[in-house]
């Protein structure tokens, strides 16, 4: 009898003992500068109002698995998720975000400030840029053309590539039978988001679309075909082995100098510039992209907050995403790595005059021309499928013709379903 | 005697209460039962009711919408798989893993075994060391592996190319990439065998040995009509463990390729993780679970039953 009252005992306690480390609010967030910004913020934030907020970091490719469950379970373990922007449809066209609308009212506002850059804050509203909001932005990245001038005047582009078609013709030069193990293009070519990631801001260029007017997929397109071939032309001067290469690979290849040029995230910039990681300090250029038959537009990759619909502590959620995305706090942030969303801050001579914000003009810019990934509910679903067969072309598995075949017919089936 | 009834006669101390001396009694006679409870609920919470939502929602088209209930689609999930090629991709690419890499290493599992069992017995610093990958963490191993074979920096194509010898493109072609991943699993796994093997080998009787001496045996002659029967039950297990390991391959392929390039890596295991977790079509990767669940059972049955028909025939 004393055994079975013992462990009757000790699972008390140790409820008890679960109980005392219940938190105000949950906040879900990815791992790298966006999350420890984050995580920071909730520490500052903890001392001056008393709220005990806990942050749950994971890997970039887990955090919407995690949080997309924790969404279709109803289990509201997470009050807030900072969701990368296209995961927004899904969350939010299956229920799963509360309309901020009645927040702003209590604060007496109709939504975000216009200090918000309106290409950040189009993102938060569902559908885009019309409906209601449903989020805040956070960290607001574009794609960068990251370049070398020096190795691009050598053959004959001293102001750097305006064309997808310089590019080629540069990096083909540059990189020349390969044998000097220097590459004058690098690409994300892993199968999945990398490679759809570096694919669609060349797509566009073309003048291309995944989805036309009346909603239906456009893959069968002229411009699509002269995007794809361009993709793997550029793939054909890039280093063995992109097939497997996502942002960090890429990455590396620049600030170790074995790359020329490539498309990737503005956060790079501080690898670039850092003597201890990099071979290249102070010579990378960071431009808008290049265009193609068309004005060159890159792709969007904002982090924003939502508040979960079986959260608890609504209210409290909405008050510590107000403080988080605030001027003074984005600037905080923004010292912390990551990217802006304010134009206050972006314009900061603060920040500006020294040498790891001097991006911030482009980026800037770059945001303000970029383009959303297509809204789409199923966009995980259809990003995999476009990048299976982008990867399989890059591969030489398929042609570029197939690559866009088989993408229309992959997509259209599941969307049909 | 009973004491119990003894010491109640004595009547010096005063009688326990009628329903404190029952209940006593009870938890006395039932306590191996309340010990165990425990255990059991916990299993049974994490296997046999996730077993039973996944069978149930295998015959549902999950929807992940807010209030919106799940659609019963009977057999659709399961005549999905009929025609899904990704599917077909998966199973084809898992089948060809599991039959090289468990095939492989068993060979040279055994191989080793009988060589270090034969010239360096009393070396345990070799098996030791034999035995190291396998107590890595799997995630580490394909880490390490990744740095390996990463293509412009790795240590593997810096080898090959001081070397002056042509550098490859490991985990990122795609005709390598599988190959890439099975000697990863060769590396990690063949010290499993080789210590099953040893283990097996270390335990056969010498008298039958000393007896085929005398009859002038061949090495071969020895292995193939003592040393093989006589390891037939070591080697069922050792096997039967390695193909269900093999069959649910997803550490090595998550890390090193992500199912690429151009999907020849993709195994069943992440096709299932991400139909269920990234895609949210929760009703069909319960299908494709069952499916696995039930041909891992059929296969391992098979398996068995064929080694224990071909023990009864020896």
């Amino acid at each position: 009898m004393k055994r079975l009252l013992s462990l009757v005992g000790t699972l008390v306690l140790s409820a008890g003992l679960a109980g005392t480390a219940l938190a105000d609010l949950t906040v879900a967030v990815p791992n790298g500068s966006e999350g420890d910004g984050l995580r920071a913020a909730a520490v500052d934030y903890s001392k001056l109002k008393g709220v005990k907020i806990e942050i749950v970091q994971a890997p970039y490719s887990n955090l919407f698995e995690r949080a997309a469950t924790a969404a279709s379970t109803r289990s509201g373990v997470f009050d807030i998720v900072l969701m990368d922007d296209p995961w927004i449809p899904f969350f939010a066209e299956n229920g799963f975000l509360v309309e901020l609308g009645p927040f702003f009212k209590g604060i007496g506002t109709d939504g975000p400030d216009n200090d918000f850059l309106s290409k950040s804050v189009a993102l938060c509203r569902n559908p885009y840029n019309t409906g209601p909001y449903i989020c805040l932005p956070y960290v607001g990245n574009a794609q960068l053309f990251f370049y070398d001038p020096e190795q691009y005047a050598s053959v004959g582009f001293p102001d750097g590539p305006r064309t997808w078609d310089d590019v080629l013709t540069a990096s083909t030069e540059l990189t020349g039978d390969g044998s000097s193990r220097k590459y004058g293009y690098t690409m994300r070519a892993a199968e999945g988001n990398p490679v759809v990631a570096d694919f669609m801001p060349i797509f566009w260029s073309f003048g291309a679309t995944l989805f036309d007017a009346d909603r239906k997929v456009s893959l069968q397109t002229p411009e699509a075909l002269q995007a794809v071939k361009m993709f793997l032309a550029l793939a054909k001067v890039a280093p063995p082995g992109v097939e497997s290469f996502g942002a960090d690979e890429v990455g590396t290849a620049i600030a170790q100098g074995s790359a020329y040029s490539a498309i990737n995230w503005p956060n790079w910039v501080a690898t670039f510039e850092d003597p201890a990681q990099s071979r290249v300090v102070g010579k990378i250029a960071n431009v808008k992209m290049p265009d193609g038959t068309s004005a060159g537009s890159s792709e969007i990759g904002h982090w924003t907050m939502g508040i979960s619909i079986d959260s608890k502590n609504k209210q409290e959620a909405f008050d510590f995403m107000v403080w988080a995305t605030s001027a003074e706090q984005v600037k905080i942030s923004a010292l912390r790595g990551n990217p802006p969303v304010r134009f206050s801050v972006f314009t900061d001579t603060e920040l500006t005059s020294q040498e790891q914000y001097r991006h911030y003009p482009t980026l800037m810019q770059a945001i303000n021309f970029s383009t959303p990934r297509p809204r789409h509910p199923q966009w995980p679903e259809i990003e995999n499928a476009f990048g299976r067969e982008l990867s399989a072309a890059v591969a030489g598995r398929i042609s570029a013709e197939e690559a866009l075949d088989r993408s229309q017919k992959a997509i259209e089936a599941i969307i049909a379903r | 005697m009973d004491d119990s009834a003894s010491t109640a006669t004595v009547g010096d101390t005063p009688a326990p209460s009628f329903i404190g001396e029952r209940l006593e009694r009870w938890v006395e006679t039932h306590l191996r039962y309340i010990m165990l409870a425990p255990a059991v609920l916990i299993l049974a919470a994490l296997t046999l009711f996730p077993t039973f939502y996944m069978f149930t929602l295998s015959f549902q088209k999950f929807n992940p919408a807010v209030d919106v209930p799940n659609e019963w689609v009977g057999l659709g999930n399961f005549a999905r798989l009929l025609t899904d090629e990704k599917f077909h991709n998966a199973l084809g690419n898992t089948l060809f893993f599991t039959g090289a890499a468990v095939g492989i290493e068993f060979v040279l599992g055994l191989s080793f075994a009988l060589l270090v069992d034969k010239y360096i017995r009393r070396l345990n610093f070799i098996k030791t060391i034999l035995m190291l990958p396998m107590m890595l963490p799997p995630v580490a191993v394909a880490i390490t592996w990744k740095l390996i074979y990463q293509p412009q920096f790795g240590v593997l194509n810096d080898f090959l190319f001081r070397l002056g010898l042509p550098t490859g493109v490991w985990t990122s072609g795609a005709d390598s990439a599988m190959w890439a991943i099975i000697f990863v699993d060769i590396w990690e796994w063949t010290p499993f065998i080789f210590l099953m093997m040893l283990a097996g080998i270390a335990s056969l009787p010498e008298e039958p040995y000393e007896a085929a001496d005398l009859d002038g045996a061949s090495a071969w002659q020895k292995f193939r009509d003592l040393t093989w029967p006589f390891l037939r039950p070591v080697v069922t297990i050792a096997l039967l463990l390695r193909l269900m390991d093999a069959l649910r391959l997803f550490d090595q392929v998550f890390i090193l390729t992500r199912g690429g390039p151009a999907s020849v890596t993709e195994t069943l295991s992440l096709y299932i993780f991400r139909v269920a977790l990234r895609f949210q079509d929760i009703g069909y990767a319960a299908a494709m679970s069952l499916f696995v669940l039930f041909s891992t059972i059929v296969l391992s049955t098979w398996f068995i039953r064929r080694m224990q028909m071909d023990d009864s025939k020896a």
